[in-house]
């Protein structure tokens, strides 16, 4: 009788309490291995679809329109101007800008179409510029860049690795073809001081460029891909590159030039003296200079509070039809005639 | 072995398979493993056999799941098969509410694995049209390599151990409900084609309304988010979402449910603190250094952060209250014809203690403690009170034979001996 206890549950009743049970060879009972652990069950009713519904609605739509309103009070203004900043006669383009004898300077209007309050952020924006390429985004030794004594590092970064056998500092793709217009604003015939520094992250400045590593041998060959550096500036001062080299995620994108901190005015004319150094001519690709302020939020971004506006109003909408649904089509919770067996009492 | 004749063997399949029932007896082991052989392989039909005894060795290796009690006639069949249970009547138990269970979880295992990958996969995937087709990855290394092993895989270990669509007592009460498994209802192509429809508009979702939200400067301090920031706000988004669609789709939400999807996202959130806070030498590529602190500083990461997850899940949740509602499945009548039950650990009522002394009262609670009474001797098929499968179903009960009476009578006044000397 004993001998058949091996499948783990006893199969003699031995009896109540004072009986041997600590002969038995039951194994102790626990809620975990027994699956008997107390449970939420949570059953979709619908009471508690229409009040996620609502809830969301409710959440979402203050959100939506919070956000919606901090986009729309920020003033942006996008000026595009590397097809303008070229002169009309001349054909090929690419040739143009390689030509560093010719002066590249072009001279641009804007007008502030609100008032803009200070600080005012400098932007450039590219576009079709695909700064996420697999063989662009590798193309940077980050040790070199950190640390003065690895400058021979220089794994990765063809093809700008070396020159005339001395290690390019800092190597890569990506430090090659830093953006190099500049410009510069005048307001009202007065001109406006631009902050570049603090454009870069902290991060970056602190543990990413290290303090003591200079430029060397940087844009030395027949191809000047961009920005030639001061080679007295250490890496950590040379905001510019530090900006640029963080890469961007979309094909689309803008990098900070520097900030402006002088109110504007509705209908003030800036004039942009820029220099159209930057070759975007030969992949088509658009520059554009942006004059933008911030909120809490950002910049102008709608997308956000359209999201949640949206969102939030077919939660809204989604309530009330699930509210009609459940008045024209009525299901007892727990009605006994919807278990299949029920229902087909003719098939199986 | 007439019957089992190559040339008669067809006509015996034939007419079994019409009948509900068909008693064979007087065979020999032999002939019952032909006899189960011929239906596993005839009607290709899932066969389970049951025995007890060596002469049953053959029929529970011959059919697709073997199942041995073990008993008086030894351990024989217990050795030759794939389960072994110790009375006749626990194969109510092991098929109705143990297999059933098993096959909900396995179910729900595999298809949210799959589901899980896809969405995080298809999201890289997205990716690629706006990197001109180079292959750059969207994530981090790190990312990828531990999605499957730390921020995901606890909570879906708990799934499969304690997932109950209904309770064990309501699994034998529905028998029907085992129904659900034979027609394979869990695990057909519509289901796992709505999963991956899904994971299919989650990935949408989570690439370009986090790409797209991530636009233009953030912050008073108007700095741009590059690529790595992007991927990490997306990562989060991933991991965030995809453990609480597993608790949406969770029939039973025990704590350690929660204490599992908890820990994942804050494993998630420790393993980038910490990842994001160190700079080794190791860093092939500009890494994911401080990003996730400087994307915690602005108001884009929580606002995508509550927007993401929640546009993602919205789908499924408008297919489940939907699917509910109209097309309920079975199991889900069931638990609305019982979701006011109290539950069944729970169950532990005492009597008034008044008229008990404390020993009688100890004893009292320890006897109701959940374990077995019963009056089995240990033969497999003897089932002493039990005539009828279905008469118990429906409550009736069989008055005791005469007989057996005696025989339990004289077996209780064994019972201070720890030795029974078997039938009497």
């Amino acid at each position: 009788m004993n001998s058949g206890d091996a499948a783990g549950s006893s199969s003699g009743g031995s009896g109540d309490a004072g009986a041997p049970r600590r002969a038995s060879r039951k194994p102790k009972y626990s809620k975990f291995t027994q699956q008997e652990l107390p449970a939420c069950k949570p059953i979709l009713t619908p009471k508690w679809v229409i009040s996620v519904f609502l809830l969301v609605g409710v959440i979402f739509v203050p959100i939506g329109v919070a956000s919606l309103l901090a986009s729309n009070k920020v003033v942006e203004i996008v000026d595009r101007y590397d097809d303008a900043c070229v002169p009309s006669n001349v054909t090929n383009k690419l040739a143009y800008i390689q030509n560093s004898t010719i002066s590249k300077t072009c001279r641009r209007t804007l007008k502030v179409p609100k008032d803009m309050k200070q600080p005012i952020f400098v932007y450039y924006q590219l576009n079709n510029f695909y700064q996420n390429h697999r063989r662009y985004v590798k193309s940077r030794n980050d040790q070199q860049l950190r640390d003065a004594s690895k400058a021979n590092e220089t794994t990765l970064c063809d093809p700008e690795k070396t020159r005339d056998g001395m290690a390019i500092v800092p190597c890569g793709l990506i430090a090659w073809s830093t953006f190099n217009d500049t410009y510069t604003f005048q307001h009202n015939t007065n001109n406006l001081s631009i902050d570049k520094t603090d454009i870069s992250w902290k991060s970056d400045r602190d543990h990413k460029f290290g303090s003591d590593v200079f430029p060397k041998n940087f844009q030395k060959g027949p191809l000047i891909g961009g920005k030639t550096l001061n080679e007295s500036i250490p890496l950590s001062e040379q905001e510019d590159l530090i900006v640029w080299m963080r890469t961007a995620a979309l094909p689309t994108f803008r990098k900070l030039y520097g900030r402006i901190y002088v109110d504007l005015k509705e209908n003030d004319t800036i004039t942009v003296t820029l220099d159209n150094n930057y070759n975007t001519y030969s992949f088509d690709g658009k520059k554009s200079l942006v004059l933008s302020t911030s909120t809490w939020l950002g910049g102008k971004n709608d997308f956000l509070g359209l999201a949640y506006l949206t969102v939030g109003g077919l939660c809204f909408f989604l309530a009330f039809a699930f509210t009609l649904l459940y008045l024209i089509k009525p299901r007892k919770l727990g009605d006994n005639n919807y278990l299949s067996w029920n229902r087909n009492s003719a098939g199986h | 072995m007439y019957a089992l004749d190559p040339a008669l063997r067809v006509n015996l399949l034939g007419l079994s398979l019409i009948c509900h029932s068909v008693v064979c007896c007087r065979v020999s082991p032999l002939q019952k493993a032909q006899v189960t052989s011929l239906v596993r392989k005839g009607a290709r039909k899932i066969t389970l056999s049951i025995g007890d005894g060596a002469n049953d060795v053959s029929m529970i290796q011959a059919a697709h799941v073997g199942i041995g009690i073990s008993g008086q006639e030894g351990m024989q069949a217990v050795m030759a098969s794939d389960f072994a249970i110790a009375q006749f009547r626990y194969l109510t138990d092991l098929l109705l509410v143990h297999g059933r269970w098993s096959y909900l979880r396995l179910c729900k295992v595999i298809t949210y694995f799959f589901y899980k990958n896809l969405t995080f996969t298809l999201t890289q995937f997205w990716f690629t049209f706006q990197t001109g087709f180079s292959g750059q990855r969207f994530y981090d290394d790190w990312f990828q390599s531990l999605y499957n092993v730390i921020f995901t895989a606890l909570p879906v270990i708990m799934v499969g151990l304690f997932d109950k669509d209904v309770s064990a007592s309501l699994s034998k009460k529905y028998p029907q409900l085992y129904q659900e498994g034979i027609r394979n209802t869990f695990f057909k192509w519509k289901v796992i084609a709505v999963w991956g429809f899904f994971a299919f508009y989650q990935s949408i979702v989570f690439y370009y309304f986090t790409a797209a939200a991530s636009q233009h400067g953030h912050g008073s301090s108007g700095k741009i988010l590059g690529q790595w920031d992007v991927s990490t706000m997306a990562f989060t988004c991933v991991v965030v979402t995809v453990n609480l669609r597993l608790l949406m789709s969770c029939n039973s939400i025990t704590r350690w449910h929660y204490f599992s999807v908890a820990g994942s996202i804050a494993a998630w959130f420790l393993f980038i603190f910490i990842y994001s806070a160190i700079m080794t030498s190791f860093d092939r590529q500009e890494n994911v250094y401080f990003v996730i602190y400087v994307l915690m500083s602005t108001f884009f990461f929580y606002l995508t952060l509550i927007l993401v997850p929640v546009i993602a899940l919205f789908g499924d949740f408008l297919y489940l209250s939907l699917q509910r509602w109209l097309f309920p499945y079975d199991y889900q009548v069931v638990q609305e014809m019982h979701k006011d039950d109290p539950h069944e650990y729970s169950m532990i009522r005492l009597p008034e203690r008044s008229h008990l002394s404390p020993e009688e009262a100890r004893s009292y609670a320890i006897s109701m403690l959940p374990r077995e009474n019963s009056k089995h001797t240990g033969f497999a098929f003897d089932s002493p009170g039990y005539e009828s499968f279905f008469a118990s179903q429906q409550g009736v009960c069989v008055p005791h034979k005469p007989w057996d009476v005696a025989r339990r009578a004289s077996m209780k006044q064994q019972r201070q001996q720890p030795q029974r000397t078997g039938r009497s």
